[in-house]
């Protein structure tokens, strides 16, 4: 098996371990960082379909998204100011008055994992904190809004609202959350919707390019 | 037959008279919980977890772990002395007002917030968590099987404080779309630890009821197997109505509500949710193994703890047609 193909197998069963050192051999064999790079961004996507296809289950995605991320960690000092692989920068948050985290964390790994720079506002964020975020950060291609309650279902409005009011331009919004539906997200003039972790990588790539 | 009598005859697998409904079936216990487990206001628990609360009740503050990996759990867990936090007394005051005439009419439900797999979460944060379920999955087990006997033991306390009826044990395991983690990786790391939880309370003559939100009905054969006969907040994400036909007298299902949909929108009409109860009673109603239980909120919060003054229409509205 090639290097680059180790690499990608311990990516996408998630030994974490072991692809740091995979990472630098692939490289010390001659292969471009930008070239492994993309054969874990491949594996993630992978990943992500696996999960949306109910093969593979949260766990299993997270400790990809790890593996990945040790992986990257031997890369970026061999890719600073390279951006080419890059989708641009995506703010993230849950809306105001919404406290829960872990369906956001999920999306973040997994839009990260697909190319992009993750500026994470947390959770309870006010709507105009989204835009601040955005003029505050380079190359802000996506804004990632998250609601799990039918309760903070108006401040995702809010959100989108303020954000395309906000005159922002080059930069799409994606929502997701328990209660929000493609027509929700429709009707409240966001860009995108997704169901879960793994098509949101999807969505934001799509939306994007 | 009285809101009493007619939950035992569901239990007994005869025929009710009319589909209960949670909030006038129960007598819902929850001042030993709030001690042990998770302060319903928020404020730090007995195992040292920040509480912050929420419109919906209290979560584990985002973000503030005791722990990152599940194999120093012993460094960091340290169980509350039972005797020392007032137990007995929290629960002696919550029934005060509660005498026998109303144990004939009522039945005691005793809740246990912060299950298994829930606690392990509010240590070391979701994501820690589930790694950890395939990362490590000896020391979860070990950590599981300490947090089983801890559990068991309050267990006993709020049996012997409440003398309860049902006693429901709350441990979310999945969300909107599927389950957190395999069936497998339930079956292998947690099933053990939360049969002896199942066990401990069947074993005292106490009706177990099991908790678990979202898309878990691949799980639910497993709490009927280890002796769950109630499964509560079962959401319509799931195939209620297989549910109920494969377990029909063995399993009653207390939900129904479609907690993500218009009926429990922000400015949902009370018409809205007596069309939600219809279609419950409808639906899951028919077949004498129903509890409705309303999930709503609104704009103040859980309508179990805030009110809401759609619910008493709703509720009367219901209790027009559920007659069976």
């Amino acid at each position: 098996m090639s290097k680059i193909n180790e690499v990608k197998e311990l990516v996408e069963t998630g030994k974490s371990k072991k692809v740091g050192a995979a990472v630098q051999e692939a490289i010390d064999v001659g292969n471009k960082p930008a070239d492994i790079l993309q054969a874990m961004v491949d594996s993630m996507s992978v990943v992500g379909d696996k999960f949306s296809s109910g093969e593979i289950f949260v766990p299993e995605m997270l400790i990809a998204a790890k593996a990945m991320s040790k992986g990257v960690d031997v890369l970026r000092p061999l890719m600073a100011g390279d951006n080419s692989a890059s989708l641009g920068t995506c703010v993230i948050g849950t809306v105001a008055g919404d406290l829960h985290d872990i369906g956001k964390n999920l999306v973040s790994m997994m839009i990260e994992s697909a190319g992009f720079t993750m500026v994470d506002l947390g959770v309870d964020v006010p709507a105009e904190n989204f835009v601040k975020a955005a003029k505050e950060n380079d190359n802000v291609t996506l804004i990632a809004c998250s609601g799990l309650l039918t309760t903070t279902m108006p401040a995702l409005k809010e959100a989108v609202e303020t954000i395309k009011a906000s005159g922002l331009s080059g930069c799409k919004v994606i929502v997701g959350g328990a209660p929000v539906t493609p027509e929700f997200a429709a009707e409240i003039g966001a860009d995108g919707y997704a169901a879960d972790a793994g098509s949101a990588a999807v969505k934001a790539k799509e939306l994007v390019k | 037959m009285n809101q009493r009598e007619n939950f035992f005859a569901m239990i007994e697998g005869k025929k009710p008279e009319f589909i209960p409904n949670s909030m006038e079936v129960y007598k819902s216990c929850i001042a030993g919980t709030c001690i042990t487990d998770s302060p319903l206001m928020g404020g730090v628990d007995s195992f040292g977890v920040n509480w912050v609360a929420t419109k919906e009740g209290a979560m584990p503050e985002p973000n503030k772990f005791l722990f990152d990996e599940i194999a120093d759990w012993k460094e960091h867990v340290h169980f509350a002395d039972l005797d020392s936090l007032g137990i007995e007394a929290a629960a002696a005051k919550e029934m005060e007002d509660f005498n026998q005439n109303n144990r004939n009419e009522l039945v005691v439900n005793v809740f246990s917030a912060c299950g298994l797999f829930e606690r392990m979460a509010a240590f070391m944060g979701f994501e820690n968590a589930l790694c950890s379920l395939v990362e490590d999955p000896d020391s979860c087990r070990e950590f599981f099987e300490a947090l089983a006997d801890y559990r068991i033991a309050c267990h006993n306390r709020f049996i012997d404080a409440y003398q309860p009826d049902v006693l429901t044990y709350f441990d979310d395991l999945a969300t909107a779309n599927g389950l957190f983690m395999s069936p497998k990786v339930y079956r292998e790391v947690i099933k053990p630890s939360h049969q002896r939880i199942v066990e401990a309370v069947t074993s005292r003559g106490v009706i177990f009821s099991q908790h678990t939100c979202g898309k878990c009905e691949e799980i639910v054969g497993d709490y009927v197997e280890m002796g769950a006969r109630i499964w509560h907040s079962a959401q319509s994400m799931n195939d209620l109505e297989g549910i109920q036909e494969k377990y029909n007298d063995r399993l009653i299902i207390e939900g129904g509500w479609d907690s993500s949909g218009p009926a429990s929108y922000i400015g949902a009409s009370t018409e809205d949710l007596i069309e939600e109860a219809k279609r419950c009673a409808n639906v899951y109603g028919q077949k004498g193994n129903f509890i409705l239980m309303p999930t709503l909120l609104n704009e103040n919060g859980n309508s179990l703890f805030v009110g809401d003054p759609r619910l008493e229409p709703m509720l009367k509205a219901f209790n027009e047609i559920n007659k069976l």
